[in-house]
């Protein structure tokens, strides 16, 4: 069993309400995002490239990519960070972290985030499931698919908002998935595939 | 006598001073624990800077030191260096070691947790090697330091001393592992290279061989050690043959990046040649090319060295921040995650922190000076030495 994902970028609009469902689900301090939606396109976030009247604007969503061979995991010098060998999830020991930042230069995706000060938030009561992780200052963090909710049966927080309909979700090992159907017959991009790390988000392009 | 006597006060004025720095940066430190890291200039792109520029050139000092000491004892060309051994075994093994020590240890967030790298060990890790590199650094270096130390007093033949020297040496060698936290990256380019390693070992030698010659200058002006020039300019030879090393591969990164014209490896260097970080970048050429000439001429050593270390830092510098604000994606995202915001410049607590550290080192090393027997070269000399307290005293 190996959980994945897959995302249609023809379907992505840009909206970031995947990004809002994680912060609020994963009750997220304040500037952390797991889940980022990149703008492909100018130099700020929701900016075109090119010019009037050839302008164009692309997104891809970004999260932890679950790789089959992450290489956070072997970077962590204590074990903190690790892959889950029953269902291919990267996740992350917060006590035993000792925030030196290895897994965050290893990652080619950039999508680690560290705690650089005591979690603040936004809203004085916490948000989202009663299960979501508790934040640890001087740790780094990242998204886990919600392994909070999937073991109750749930799909990833993210899943349930995108307006497009553009994620997909489930096991890779299982051609009848969800997942492994959205990919079947469509062209797709694994982000950074040439480094090896095998990633378990699919683009379908 | 009267300079003798304001020499030794001078040394205490230095002692002073390198305490109460120590102080300011233990002062840094507690900020930083109960404030955060915030107090720093890095964030989520830019997440290693000054501390981790401490590491790599600390744990440099550390392995030339060792790679110095063991030299003379391995290799006839170097025997002449045998009365300075001592020192240069203890800046490494004790002052040079502990700094980096340090500076890994306030660059964690969870120092606290330290001891997990041990308990809880990932032997995959190059952060694992490192720990495990450092670690022999201290043992063999008090080892190394010991046995010089009986030698010099007789209760030891210096034939005994092949063997430790070996280990030294090898040891000494090995800081090519430290470069590879960097350079088994492959997220990061610029750092993946097999040149990465060589690179941190010719690193290692400038800036050890660098200190020695200007601890060796003053030692030399303070009578605790004789060293004639030509000895002096010998190691400023090495030293700027070692920085040539380096100027080679600063030119063969850039020329090899920019050729590309496009692609990961342009990206980084284009910010860096052309871009953002040129101020960093020509900074850091015109100190190799400075050091290079002014260490291979006689009259300009010391200041030479100077530029030397100067060099390194900058090398360690841009190399950090040149692939770490240019990450592989590079798509603007939210605030907090945008990269290419111009550059890194650690901030005051960084600095603070950074300079009670090596203060700390310094400390180590002329408390180490005035307790244990480094200096002298002959039993004549010792004698002259300890006349020279002696009459001091008087």
């Amino acid at each position: 069993m190996r959980y994945g994902m897959a995302i249609d970028l023809k379907r992505c609009i840009g909206c970031h309400a995947c990004s809002v469902a994680c912060k609020s689900n994963n009750n997220l301090p304040n500037h952390i995002w797991w889940n980022k939606v990149l703008t492909v396109g100018g130099e700020g976030m929701d900016t075109a490239s090119g010019t009037y009247p050839n302008a164009k604007m692309q997104y891809v969503p970004m999260n932890c990519q679950h790789c089959e061979n992450p290489a956070c995991v072997k970077a962590c010098p204590v074990g903190a960070t690790y892959k889950r060998e029953e269902d291919g999830i990267v996740i992350q020991n917060y006590d035993k972290c000792i925030g030196c930042r290895m897994c965050m230069v290893a990652c080619p995706y950039s999508a680690r985030s560290f705690n650089w000060s005591k979690p603040e938030y936004y809203l004085e009561h916490t948000l989202g499931d009663i299960d979501a992780p508790v934040h640890q200052y001087n740790v780094v963090e990242k998204c886990t698919f919600c392994v909070n909710r999937i073991a109750r049966g749930a799909e990833p927080a993210c899943m349930e908002l995108c307006i497009g309909r553009a994620r997909y979700w489930g096991d890779l090992d299982d051609p009848n998935s969800e997942v492994s159907k959205a990919i079947q017959g469509r062209n797709y991009v694994k982000m950074l595939e040439e480094k090896g790390t095998g990633p378990s988000v699919y683009y379908l392009t | 006598m009267n300079a003798k006597v304001a020499k030794q006060g001078g040394s205490k004025l230095w002692l002073i001073i390198f305490a109460l720095l120590s102080v300011i940066g233990l002062a840094c430190w507690v900020l930083q624990l109960t404030k955060g890291l915030q107090l720093t200039n890095l964030d989520n792109n830019n997440c290693w800077g000054l501390y981790i520029i401490g590491f790599m050139l600390f744990t440099g000092i550390a392995a030339g030191s060792l790679i110095f000491s063991s030299s003379a004892y391995l290799f006839q060309g170097m025997a002449e260096y045998k009365p300075f051994t001592r020192i240069a075994a203890f800046v490494g093994a004790i002052g040079s070691v502990v700094a980096a020590g340090l500076f890994i240890i306030v660059d964690i967030g969870n120092p606290e947790r330290v001891w997990n790298i041990i308990l809880s060990a990932n032997i995959e890790s190059p952060m694992f090697w490192d720990t495990v590199i450092l670690a022999a650094y201290v043992v063999i270096g008090i080892v190394f330091t010991r046995q010089l130390i009986m030698v010099e007093q007789g209760e030891k033949e210096e034939k005994a001393l092949y063997g430790i020297s070996l280990v030294a040496f090898i040891a000494g060698l090995l800081v090519t592992v430290t470069s590879f936290a960097f350079s088994m990256q492959v997220a990061r380019p610029l750092w993946n290279n097999p040149v990465e390693p060589l690179s941190f070992l010719a690193a290692a030698l400038v800036a050890a061989l660098a200190l020695l010659i200007i601890l060796f200058a003053i030692l030399n002006k303070s009578g605790y050690i004789e060293i004639s020039n030509e000895k002096l300019s010998k190691l400023g030879k090495l030293a700027g043959a070692f920085l040539a090393v380096e100027l080679m591969v600063v030119f063969g990164e850039a020329a090899i990046g920019l050729y590309a014209g496009a692609g990961d490896e342009y990206k980084i260097l284009n910010w860096l040649v052309l871009g953002k970080g040129a101020p960093l970048f020509w900074i850091e050429l015109i100190a190799i090319a400075t050091g290079v000439v002014l260490l291979l001429n006689k009259g300009t050593l010391v200041a030479g060295a100077g530029v030397g270390i100067l060099a390194i830092f900058m090398i360690k510098y841009t190399l950090l921040q040149a692939q770490l604000l240019n990450p592989l994606l590079s798509y603007p995202g939210p605030e907090g995650y945008v990269s290419g915001q111009g550059i890194y410049l650690p901030s005051i607590i960084e600095i603070g922190l950074a300079v009670g550290i090596i203060a700390l080192g310094c400390l180590l090393v002329m408390i180490g000076l005035n307790k244990l027997d480094l200096g002298a070269n002959t039993n004549q000399s010792l004698d002259k030495h300890r006349l020279g307290a002696r009459s001091e005293q008087a």
